[in-house]
């Protein structure tokens, strides 16, 4: 008879459970009954109803029984009565990170939803923990939290790029407003107001920062962003390493304290918000002597105090409010968006369930970093599918970037014609200036994407030689229609081998990059571009109907890419993200 | 009007249920000092919104949780569920209030419409405790989360509600064997004696689940939670 032996992972977890149990936690793990009333309140339940391992008491189990095997007099002396057990070897914490990772999304719902008080989803954030700290966690979290560790930002966005695109930004709005003084300080003492934002909005979607900023502008703000500590995400949430998410929280608040701001706004992030104003000072053991509040309490300030006016005309189309889990159950921010949301937009209508009883956007619990969950994370969406469908909504307006990124996804799976906005983007877009914004035109300004006007968009990229890369020819010629509109020429390719040729010997401005392709597919030909000297500073952005491919791109150890669309693509948005990689590049030389 | 005098079997029968009652307690003691020798943990965040609710607003609401069944969409949807769990809860109360009165006021028990109230209420218990095994064994997701604790602990108290039914009749006279009162009685020994090493001990430790769980949230804001 073999004696099985537990691994060194396991008995270094075991260690580590002690030391994160609290009273809380503790009352949690023995005051389930097993009663089962948490299970359909589980999107994952609800959507998986043969499978009886998304239980949420079931994932609780998992770190129960550890616990049962270890502190609690019962499972020590009689294990198999109260199914006390301890994992042994490494596959066992294989076969655990599955659950804990793969299987819930901490979003809270069943806690709210047993009788006993069982925290859940905290239980399941611990099992995690000690996943994490003895290195067994899907590769995406393993690598943004190594971001998060070593650069200071979970995306790994470089200091150069991140004020490089704030200066795109001042730059845009200088353009759109005639002067600069909507310009985006940065580290500017003695400001009142620190914004802190998430990395994807330098990376994917700037122009929520300027939008921002329009609106810092218009209140009449005294407001700063700041060249280090401005990441307000905190992987440490999802990863459950309490000591990441007290340095990610420390890094912020040691800036505001820095600036001397009397106010650090946390721009709409669900889980950022819920780490740096909730969960961060707990971690790291301090007390912030500043208000937080997330960018949405500020904008609804602004439009009741009369610093800013809004005209709602301007949102006309109907729109919805997904609550983001950490927002609403772990915040108790349940009413202030929608009151904004009723000011600024003419057509709202309440998905139901909502507010404490909404279900999770599936891409919670840095869902969307793991991919190997995908089309777990894609069935369980139906749930919420639904839900939007059933509103009517042409605008799912939500206030967490992860809600964003996985209702983009279910949309696209489920084939729904609606888009994702955040209030940020509804209240600029109805933003009234009273100021003549343009000094030398005495018409009211109107901000308007650039590639709506004509002249522009013939303009937008008149001279460039650009690469459209993609199998399907239908799309190729969409593409080169559309670019060729902007005044750009067309190299066509098929697929990663033709690219690669087609790039070394023309040189093209800018690289548009299909990801599924038969034979050299993109995700190879963008390495290969890469590696190449001829070829690795030509700008690529990815258009792709895959956007879980997004994790398998920023993952190579290799540039990431400048640019990443979903398909189908806008043809204004890819003419002028087009337009702004080839501006940034300019400017860089 | 007694029906029956104690023999010298029930007579030591009780004094096992007391000595019983005196280790549950002291097991219990020691379990309560078990959990608070686990660290305690700080709020350190600011309050939410103050207007909306405070840390002792969340803790309340959030004890008062298991009386509102209205509050929480799980017992709001499973609302037969929920009403089993009070004819469960019911019965547990009439068990032991018959355990300690058969003791301490037999008189009591005696009167009709006591007697009538508390068969009635353990016999429910009883048919909703078959319910609850029958439940967790058909249910797969019951299944995989049950441990043998869970089902012993459900027989233990189903059976225990039965025998109670026939001990109260004992009482009232309309039964003539003092076994059903014995037997009640050692049930209910074992049943204290095994309670604190079970899952039934959750009564202990629901108080500060809630409570804490509730103090947190109601300091964040979120309880109590408004839904739609």
């Amino acid at each position: 008879m073999s004696v099985q032996v537990k691994s060194h992972k396991v008995k270094v977890m075991e260690e580590l459970l002690a030391k994160k149990l609290t009273r809380q936690v503790v009352a949690s793990l023995v005051g389930c009954v097993h009663c089962g009333m948490c299970h359909e309140s589980c999107h994952y339940v609800l959507t998986n109803p043969d499978d009886p391992t998304y239980t949420p008491s079931y994932k609780a189990d998992q770190l129960r029984k550890i616990f049962k095997a270890n502190h609690d007099w019962t499972g020590r002396v009689f294990p198999w009565w109260v199914k006390a057990s301890t994992p042994m070897t490494d596959d066992d914490l294989e076969a655990l990170k599955d659950i804990a990772f793969g299987k819930c999304t901490n979003c809270r719902r069943c806690t709210f939803n047993c009788p006993m008080g069982v925290d859940t989803a905290t239980l399941n954030r611990i099992t995690r923990g000690l996943l994490s700290a003895v290195g067994v966690m899907p590769e995406g979290v393993r690598v943004v939290s190594k971001d998060q560790w070593e650069i200071g930002n979970q995306m790994g966005v470089l200091k150069e790029d991140y004020l490089d695109t704030l200066e795109w930004m001042s730059e845009e709005l200088e353009d759109e407003l005639g002067h600069d003084r909507a310009a985006i300080p940065v580290d500017k003492k003695g400001a009142k107001v620190v914004y802190a934002i998430n990395p994807r909005e330098v990376k994917y979607d700037p122009r929520t920062i300027k939008n921002a900023a329009l609106i810092f502008y218009a209140a009449g703000e005294d407001w700063t962003m700041t060249t280090e500590g401005w990441d307000q995400t905190n992987f440490g949430l999802f990863s459950g390493d309490d000591q990441l998410g007290g340095i990610c929280g420390k890094r912020v608040y040691e800036k505001v304290a820095e600036i001397g701001a009397e106010r650090l706004v946390i721009s709409e992030c669900g889980h950022g918000f819920r780490s740096t104003r909730c969960e961060a000072p707990n971690w790291a053991g301090v007390d912030v002597g500043f208000i937080m509040e997330s960018s949405v309490i500020t904008m609804l300030r602004y439009v009741k105090e009369g610093r800013i006016k809004v005209d709602k005309t301007r949102n006309s189309r109907r729109v919805t409010f997904h609550d983001s889990c950490n927002n609403a159950r772990s915040c108790g921010f349940y009413e202030e968006p929608r009151e904004l949301l009723r000011l600024v937009a003419t057509d709202f209508q309440e998905m139901y369930p909502n507010r404490a009883e909404n279900y999770c956007c599936t891409g919670g619990g840095g869902a969307m970093s793991m991919s190997e969950y995908t089309p777990r994370r894609l069935k369980s969406a139906k749930l919420k599918a639904d839900q939007i469908a059933a509103t009517g909504a042409e605008v799912v307006v939500t206030s967490c970037h992860n809600c964003v990124d996985g209702l983009n996804d279910l949309i696209k799976h489920y084939g729904l014609k609606c888009e994702v906005k955040q209030l940020v983007d509804l209240v600029a877009e109805a933003l009234v200036l009273e100021e003549p914004v343009v000094e030398e035109k005495p018409a009211p300004i109107e901000v308007v994407e650039p590639a709506a006007r004509p002249a522009e968009k013939a303009a937008a990229l008149a001279g460039r030689r650009i690469l459209v890369v993609d199998d399907e020819e239908d799309v190729r010629t969409f593409l080169t229609a559309v670019l060729e509109d902007a005044g750009a020429t067309i190299l066509p390719a098929k697929d990663g081998d033709e690219a690669l040729a087609v790039a070394m010997r023309e040189k093209p401005d800018i690289i548009t990059l299909d990801l599924s392709m038969p034979g050299k597919d993109g995700v190879e030909a963008f390495v290969e571009f890469r590696k190449s000297p001829e070829t690795e500073n030509i700008p690529i952005c990815i258009v792709t109907g895959h956007p879980e491919f997004r994790k398998v791109i920023y993952d190579r150890p290799v540039p990431p890419p400048e640019g990443y669309m979903d398909k189908p693509v806008q043809e204004e948005k890819l003419v002028d993200n087009l337009r702004r990689i080839l501006e940034l590049k300019d400017r860089k030389g | 009007m007694p029906q029956h005098e104690p023999s010298t079997l029930l007579s030591t029968v009780e004094i096992i249920h007391w000595l019983a009652l005196a280790f549950m307690a002291l097991v219990y003691t020691i379990r309560l000092f078990w959990l608070f020798s686990f660290r305690g943990t700080k709020d350190r965040q600011p309050p939410g919104n103050l207007k909306q609710s405070t840390p002792m607003k969340g803790a309340i609401y959030s004890l008062g949780n298991v009386a509102m069944p209205w509050a929480m969409e799980s017992t709001r949807r499973g609302w037969l569920f929920y009403l089993s769990f009070v004819i469960f809860h019911l019965g547990v109360v009439a068990g032991i209030s018959l355990a300690f009165l058969s003791s301490l006021d037999r008189s009591l028990l005696e009167i009709p419409a006591v007697s009538t109230v508390m068969m009635v209420m353990l016999g429910a218990a009883f048919a909703v405790g078959v319910g609850r095994i029958i439940r967790r064994i058909v249910t797969p997701y019951l299944r995989l989360i049950s441990s043998p604790d869970d089902y012993f602990s459900v027989i233990l108290l189903t059976v225990w509600f039965l025998v109670g039914v026939f001990a109260q009749a004992y009482i009232a006279g309309k039964l003539d064997n003092e076994m059903f009162l014995v037997v009640y009685l050692l049930n209910t020994s074992f049943f204290l004696v095994y309670v604190p090493f079970s899952k039934i001990s959750h009564y202990l430790y629901y108080p500060f689940a809630r409570f804490w769980i509730g103090r947190t949230l109601g300091h964040r804001g979120s309880f109590p939670y408004s839904r739609g």
